[in-house]
């Protein structure tokens, strides 16, 4: 007889875009699968599922997070933030209106974990240099390697956040 | 001087807002009610033979809603040597069972408790050793595809060499490489009665929708294929089977069905850059002349064929073609190995040959004493193309990879990318040495040809809507390459009206004309020259329809971004919507096979690198990179430029960090993982500099060629230069990492002791 994993459930609070859900999570559930999956926010992507590419990156209590390598269950009662709770396609914030001009991205696939990545760097460093925005994004992958043009929109989000035009 | 409302603008990329939000839908992102997950189960041994399988513990596990094995699935095929799934395994990862659960967890547990039973059988890991006589066979006929190599030859190579004062020969190799594209291949499949409708991740929905066909004996029409958005696949995700997979099991468990493969699957079971090895000869004057090029390459296909007998041809269009010469001579040996599939990636075969011929050129300049540089400028093809006899009949379409010589090309820019190339990295200046003793530093460079442009039949629709909305509706994928910005761009124009103003359906096979896969730098090229067509048949229409609404002779009559105005009295003119309201909706379509039977269409270019090698731990940093391009009129230089970057970091990756490392003990795949098969990151991106030179093709849409994959082409060797410009090394093998440099310093520096 074949033992079948072994399954349990608790109730827990996730604020996402600043609203509570209340969620019954399987122990095993991923931060990235309830997103995708329960909540059907799939703007996070799943790319490795052990946290090497950051597709699936999203904000909690302001940190970049993989949210493939985060349980849901360590989550309940902070506040997550992902890629829905910026702009939208006809009403595209500031940094996003940077990666539309300097061309930044290609398939997109990366594009919702670069968002998440360099939306924590420009809240916490409004100038950063051009090796502190390689530093905050390294842990996000492009295959495209669209980075030079990724590199040039962070830039210009930052400029246009200190007021000076890119 | 033209000018232009909308070509050679950097029009902003039309699907990114929705990428940025994440509002953009992938293959994994589709959701239906009631879909149930598929897992599937793989092979562990690099060749087995099934001789049974027993499901019944994973069928009896609640929440399992299908299972389907070799012995259960339908007879079709997939490919011409690929069942849906077969009794024999041929790699370590190859397709065994598959089945639907209600959730990934149970699918997962389910594969648990299918017993299979093999018989294991020899294999072999190595092309090398596997077209040797004595070698296990994958395969009943052999392992060497088709049971001898390809052979391309023009004049006579044995004359050639005869006429050289000097030979060189060396031999170099490449690893099995992967894409490695972040988005996993990822199926969605839904049945409605007969009818069946597949998301995939794909980059060509009417191929998709004929493999389908085939594979399940569904009629086409039953079968509606859409590709989302594709989260890129550098030519690698041409491969059916999992969608055969998903729709078998999504009929048997009567519900939809998504299949999503983990990363380790997607490295394992997705398609790579194949691995060769390389021998060029060259025969060469005292002065320079370049007299007879011999290149024989041995490919690994892996456990199937795929892409494979396209890209054993393609790895000898530089040694067949880049350098002017009238006898040369190309062998490709193609060979089956227990190992994961290879496939078509981003220039299939031409960096691999590249780096060979272009290496080896640098070793010739070096020892006739003739600077690399001007030993290129001796001898790149010329606009006149290559010396020899036209064998094509003259009404007949040029092959874009002749090996025939007396066709020239439409326009050959490579002389000018060697110039503004060489220019930009200030060749003949030598670096400047920093005074730390184990830092070196030096210049290299590698050019290169590229067939592209013609893709097969291309067909675009163009059409006015009831509202007055202008539409292109194409069959093509935009697979982050930009067609879903640059094919509007060329339909506006043509039609004359604002960029924005065209709206575009593509990239499903239901509501789109047949296009080809987008492959092979052929986009821009192919469904561009239909879209320019459609367009100016719609703006004939257009004004045809409009001229009796005005009270105007048609050539009084010409297109606005409003509508169509009287020429000589502008304030005479109708809406788009007034004319669609009177004539009603209508639609136009043209149907090309572009190419030319005059001209060979290439696409150019020179690659420029300088290096700093550290001989004390093997580690190399590019400094500068200069990337000239001959790719005709650059239609969106925005887009082009981010093209050009992409390739050239990626394939920086292939030249410095990246392989497929396959253990030849079992056939198991080593590094899966993006920790293990070293990818660039942001913090790899280097100094860049990206040139296109001036030329304006007479055949292309307003002048354009092939851009996607040319730039992959020149890195391996214009690095690999370099290196052996800094420190004197000759590095053979990629990827050129730390520790085979400094090998190879130790190897040869002891050598020359």
């Amino acid at each position: 007889m074949t033992e079948l994993p072994i399954s349990y459930t608790a109730n827990i609070t996730l604020n996402v875009n600043g609203t509570d859900h209340q969620i019954e999570v399987d122990h095993r559930w991923t931060l990235l699968r309830v997103l995708r999956d329960v909540l059907g926010l799939t703007g996070a992507k799943r790319g490795c599922d052990r946290g090497e590419c950051g597709a699936c990156t999203v904000l909690v209590d302001g940190d970049p997070v993989c949210s493939c390598s985060m349980l849901a269950l360590q989550v309940g009662g902070r506040r997550v933030r992902t890629v829905e709770g910026l702009g939208n396609a006809n009403s595209l914030n500031d940094l996003q209106e940077a990666f539309l001009a300097e061309d930044g991205g290609q398939c997109g696939f990366c594009a919702p974990g670069f968002i998440m990545s360099a939306t924590a760097l420009l809240e916490t460093n409004v100038q950063p240099s051009d090796d502190e925005i390689k530093a905050a994004l390294v842990g996000n992958l492009c295959r495209c390697n669209a980075y030079g043009r990724i590199i040039e929109s962070v830039k210009a989000a930052a400029k246009s956040k200190t007021g000076q035009r890119p | 001087m033209t000018t232009f409302r909308t070509i050679g603008k950097s029009e902003p990329r039309r699907d990114l807002p929705e990428k940025l939000t994440g509002e953009a839908k992938y293959a994994a992102d589709v959701q239906l009610p009631g879909m149930l997950y598929g897992k599937i189960l793989r092979s562990p041994h690099p060749h087995a033979r099934i001789l049974s399988i027993d499901v019944e513990a994973a069928l009896s596990l609640p929440g399992v809603h299908a299972v389907m094995t070799p012995f259960d699935s339908p007879k079709g095929q997939v490919a011409p040597d690929m069942p849906i799934l077969d009794t024999e395994t041929r790699y370590v990862g190859d397709e065994v069972a598959a089945v639907a659960a209600d959730d990934e967890d149970l699918a997962e547990a389910a594969l648990d408790l299918i017993k299979v039973e093999y018989e294991t059988l020899p294999f072999v890991t190595d092309a090398v050793e596997a077209i040797k006589p004595d070698a296990p066979h994958t395969r009943p006929g052999g392992n060497l595809v088709g049971g001898k190599p390809l052979t391309l030859v023009r004049g006579n190579p044995d004359e050639g060499f005869a006429e050289a004062d000097r030979i060189f020969e060396d031999t170099y190799s490449t690893p099995a490489h992967h894409g490695a594209a972040l988005e996993p291949r990822a199926a969605v499949a839904s049945w409605d009665g007969d009818n069946l409708t597949v998301w995939k991740s794909t980059r060509g929905v009417h191929a998709d929708q004929l493999a389908l066909s085939l594979a399940l004996d569904v009629p086409r029409g039953n079968i509606r294929v859409m590709g989302q958005n594709m989260g890129a696949g550098y030519g690698t995700k041409d491969e059916t089977r999992l969608g055969v997979i998903t729709a078998v099991l999504a009929q048997r468990a009567g519900h939809p069905v998504k299949i999503e493969l983990t990363r380790q699957e997607e490295f394992v079971a997705g398609r790579h850059r194949h691995g060769t090895t390389t021998t060029v000869r060259m025969g060469v004057k005292n002065d320079g002349t370049v007299t007879a090029v011999h290149a024989t390459t041995i490919m690994d296909t892996g456990a199937y064929l795929s892409a494979g007998p396209g890209v054993i041809r393609r790895a000898g269009q530089g040694a067949l073609y880049l350098y002017k010469c009238a006898n040369v001579q190309y062998d490709g040996y193609l060979a089956y190995t227990n190992t994961p599939a290879g496939g078509s990636y981003r220039a299939l075969g031409a960096p691999q040959g590249h780096f060979a011929l272009e290496s080896l050129a640098d070793t010739v300049s070096e020892a006739l004493g003739i600077d690399p540089l001007e030993f290129r400028r001796k001898n790149h093809v010329g606009l006149e193309g290559q010396p020899g006899e036209r064998v094509t009949p003259t009404h007949e379409i040029l092959d874009t990879q002749p090996v025939e010589g007396g066709v020239p090309f439409s326009s050959n820019g490579l002389r000018e990318c060697l110039e503004i190339g060489s220019e930009a990295i200030a060749w003949g200046q030598p670096s400047e040495q920093p005074e730390a003793s184990n830092l070196r530093r030096g210049k290299g460079m590698g050019m290169f040809i590229y067939r592209g442009g013609a893709g097969g039949k291309s067909i675009a629709r163009m059409r006015l809507e009831s509202d007055g909305t202008l539409r292109l509706i194409t069959g093509l994928m935009d697979v982050g390459e930009g067609s879903l910005t640059v094919m509007p761009q060329i339909a506006a124009e043509e039609l004359g009206v604002d960029y924005e103003q065209v709206q575009v359906t593509f990239g499903d096979s239901a509501t789109t004309p047949e296009a080809p896969i987008t492959a092979g730098s052929t986009a821009t090229f192919s469904t561009g020259t239909a879209t320019q067509e459609a367009a100016r048949q719609l703006k004939e229409r257009i004004i045809e329809v409009a001229a009796p609404l005005l009270d105007a002779d048609p050539s009084d009559l010409q297109i606005t971004s409003e509508g169509v105005a009287h020429v000589r009295y502008p304030e005479r003119g109708v809406t788009f919507s007034k004319i669609a309201e009177s004539a009603g909706e209508f639609e136009v379509e043209a149907s090309i096979m572009p190419g030319s039977r005059d001209h060979v269409i290439n696409s150019f270019g020179a690659h420029f690198a300088e290096v700093e090698v550290d001989t004390d731990t093997g580690q190399v940093r590019v400094l500068k990179y200069v990337a000239a391009h001959d790719s005709g009129r650059i239609l969106n230089p925005k887009l082009a430029i981010n093209q050009v970057e992409g390739a050239v970091s990626q394939m920086l990756g292939f030249t410095m960090t990246e392989q497929m490392l396959t253990d030849p003990r079992n056939g198991v795949t080593l590094n899966a993982s993006f920790l293990d098969h070293k990818s660039p990151t942001l913090q790899d991106f280097p100094d860049m500099q990206v040139l296109f030179a001036d030329v304006v093709d007479p055949i292309g849409p307003y002048g354009a060629k092939a851009l996607g994959e040319p730039p992959s082409i020149g890195v391996a060797p214009a690095v690999a230069n370099a290196i052996y410009n800094a420190i004197g090394v000759r590095i053979r093998d990629l990827p050129m990492t730390p520790d085979r440099v400094l090998n190879e310093i130790e190897a040869q520096r002891g050598d020359s002791q």
